[in-house]
């Protein structure tokens, strides 16, 4: 394969991309100036190069700890857990959330060979074990594996006693990803949170 | 309910066509293996999105073509579509031109209900026939048991990938998601049957089955409570580590049909399994038209031809006693009943005429 297929093909692997999009963009490109594509190129170098998940939350960061986890005016009583890093960016936006974050990296799936292994529990094990920790938010998405991961962070849970366990659940869709969720219902569904014990 | 019209390209052996359906049916008549049964299938794909014959969507579209279309009118304004794009095993659902994010969305608008001499096997076969029968009813009977029964599939299948993986704690996460859909589904089904019973009944009876026959929901009563399947699931842990499989839910229940306290499955000779798989097919019907306030179009594919005389009567009076649109194929024009009556149309090597006028 030539340069200009391998480009199109790695853009076509980009989550909603076909290949179509995938070879606009390509063409599009080629018609910039030289410089624009360098500056892409060494961006994206420069990603994989630099940044890593964080080692007290698992959110992407060029830091061996990211901004928030080193962040003294957060509250280290109150820890997040969501999927994906582009949560974290929606409950930031929201403003509503002063606490810190567990990013678990996916949701249990079986079928896509993803066990509990594949997903950063150890890193809510950390966070437990420093003994701040009142209350853990379980803002997993509401499909059928956010649903199945949330049930299993709570049987792990279960084995710290002192801390309360809640769960996202009134005003977000049924199956909903929270990246698509507006920063209204998501203040509302932090505050109204369930308490599961 | 009525198909105006229906649209079909590349559909198996089918000609590219846009027909007319008359409102009171058509009689599909012509040589076996031409096309009518294409043709039946072809208005029966927009109702569940999938081939009424269990094929492969691959399989649909004419032999080494691009894939299939099919689309059906049954109102002003009102069409479902589906387009398969067989290169990029695609599928493609509208309803009145506007794309859906998923077929659950677009599954019943149009409504029909098939008899097939395939049906025999509903009799015949084993549980799992009835229960595919059961769930693609109530699904169009029912939005919730569509929803219900989606989530529980997808439960189910997370949940013995992890056994498989021999992950317990894993498929044991996905149990609550289980249990609410699960109890849905298995008390669904129940009411159902407890409502079915003497439609049943008196469907057999007014095909000429006198002897006393039943309906009943085989599985564990337990299960219609959501809080009772954590306990169930548990108990089980062992057997389903080691197979692999979940072995508690409805997906392992049965619906028994009985004639004189025997099941027709085992006991019941051939004309009688025969009128009870045409009774269940009348079942859904009335229960659909009741459900959903509207009455389903009826595609009836040769199963006269199966019948003896007297049975032959007795369902062309019970199909001619309910309103509807009729679709009626056969071999010939005399394997008909004269209680059918309806415009004739030829099927021949995929094409389709219609018959304007009978040689003497
Ligand atoms: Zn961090």
């Amino acid at each position: 394969m030539n340069v200009l297929e391998t480009l199109i093909t790695e853009f076509a692997r980009l989550p909603g991309v076909g290949r179509k999009t995938a070879q606009r963009l390509v063409y599009h490109l080629l018609q910039q100036p030289r410089e624009r594509m360098e500056t892409l190129a060494a961006a994206i170098a420069g990603v994989a190069e630099r940044v890593h998940p964080c080692a007290e939350c698992g959110q992407p960061t060029e830091d061996a700890v990211c901004d928030i986890c080193r962040d003294p005016r957060r509250d280290a009583g109150l820890v997040c857990v969501v999927e994906e890093p582009s949560a974290v960016a929606v409950v930031e936006r929201s403003g509503a959330f002063r606490g810190r974050y567990v990013v678990l990296g996916g949701r249990l799936s079986p079928l896509d060979g993803i066990g509990p292994d594949a997903l950063r529990i150890d890193l809510l094990g950390r966070r437990l074990a420093g003994g701040d920790v009142r209350e853990v938010i379980l803002a997993t998405n509401s499909s059928l594996e956010g649903e199945a991961t949330a049930t299993y962070l709570q049987q792990v849970l279960a084995g710290h006693p002192g801390v309360r366990v809640s769960r996202l659940a009134r005003g977000l869709p049924v199956g909903g990803e929270l990246e698509y969720v507006d920063g209204v219902t998501l203040t509302h569904a932090l505050t109204a949170r369930e308490e599961l014990r | 309910m009525r198909a105006i019209d229906l649209v079909i390209r590349s559909f198996r052996n089918l000609a590219d066509a846009t027909l007319d359906l008359p409102e009171s049916g058509v009689a599909l008549v012509g040589p076996n293996g031409h096309g009518k049964t294409n043709l039946l299938e072809a208005l029966a794909y927009p109702v569940l999105f999938r081939s009424v014959r269990g094929s492969a969507d691959r399989e649909v579209g004419r032999f080494g073509g691009p894939g299939f279309h099919v689309a059906v009118r049954y109102a002003a304004g009102s069409t479902v579509a589906a387009t398969y794009f067989a290169a990029e095993r695609r599928k493609r659902i509208t309803l009145d031109g506007e794309e859906q994010a998923t077929v659950s969305a677009a599954i019943g608008r149009w409504l029909a209900v098939g008899f097939f001499p395939t049906d025999l096997a509903l009799v015949q076969g084993g549980a799992a026939e009835r229960r595919r029968w059961l769930d693609r009813m109530l699904s169009l009977a029912d939005r919730t048991y569509l929803d219900a029964l989606l989530r529980y599939r997808g439960a189910l299948a997370q949940r013995n990938a992890a056994l498989r993986a021999a992950d317990l704690a894993a498929a044991d996460a996905f149990n609550p998601a289980l249990a609410r859909a699960g109890s849905t589904l298995a008390s669904r089904r129940r009411d159902w049957v407890a409502s079915a019973i003497q439609l049943w009944q008196a469907e057999l009876a007014g095909l000429g089955e006198l002897a006393a026959v039943t309906l009943r929901y085989k599985g564990d009563d337990a299960l219609i409570d959501a809080d009772a399947w954590d306990e169930r699931l548990r108990a089980s842990h062992q057997r389903d580590l080691a197979r692999g499989q979940t072995h508690v839910g409805p997906h392992r229940d049965d619906l028994v049909l009985s004639l004189s306290g025997h099941t027709l499955r085992h006991y019941g000779s051939t004309g009688q399994q025969r009128s009870a798989a045409v009774a269940l097919r009348l079942l859904e019907l009335e229960t659909l038209a009741t459900a959903r306030g509207v009455r389903p179009a009826l595609l009836v594919d040769d199963v006269f031809a199966e019948l003896d005389h007297d049975r032959q009567r007795r369902l062309a009076t019970r199909l001619v006693s309910r309103p509807g649109q009729r679709i009626v194929t056969a071999p010939r024009g005399e394997d008909i009943p004269r209680e059918l009556d309806l415009p004739r149309w030829q099927v021949q090597d995929g094409m389709i005429r219609h018959v304007l006028s009978e040689a003497a």
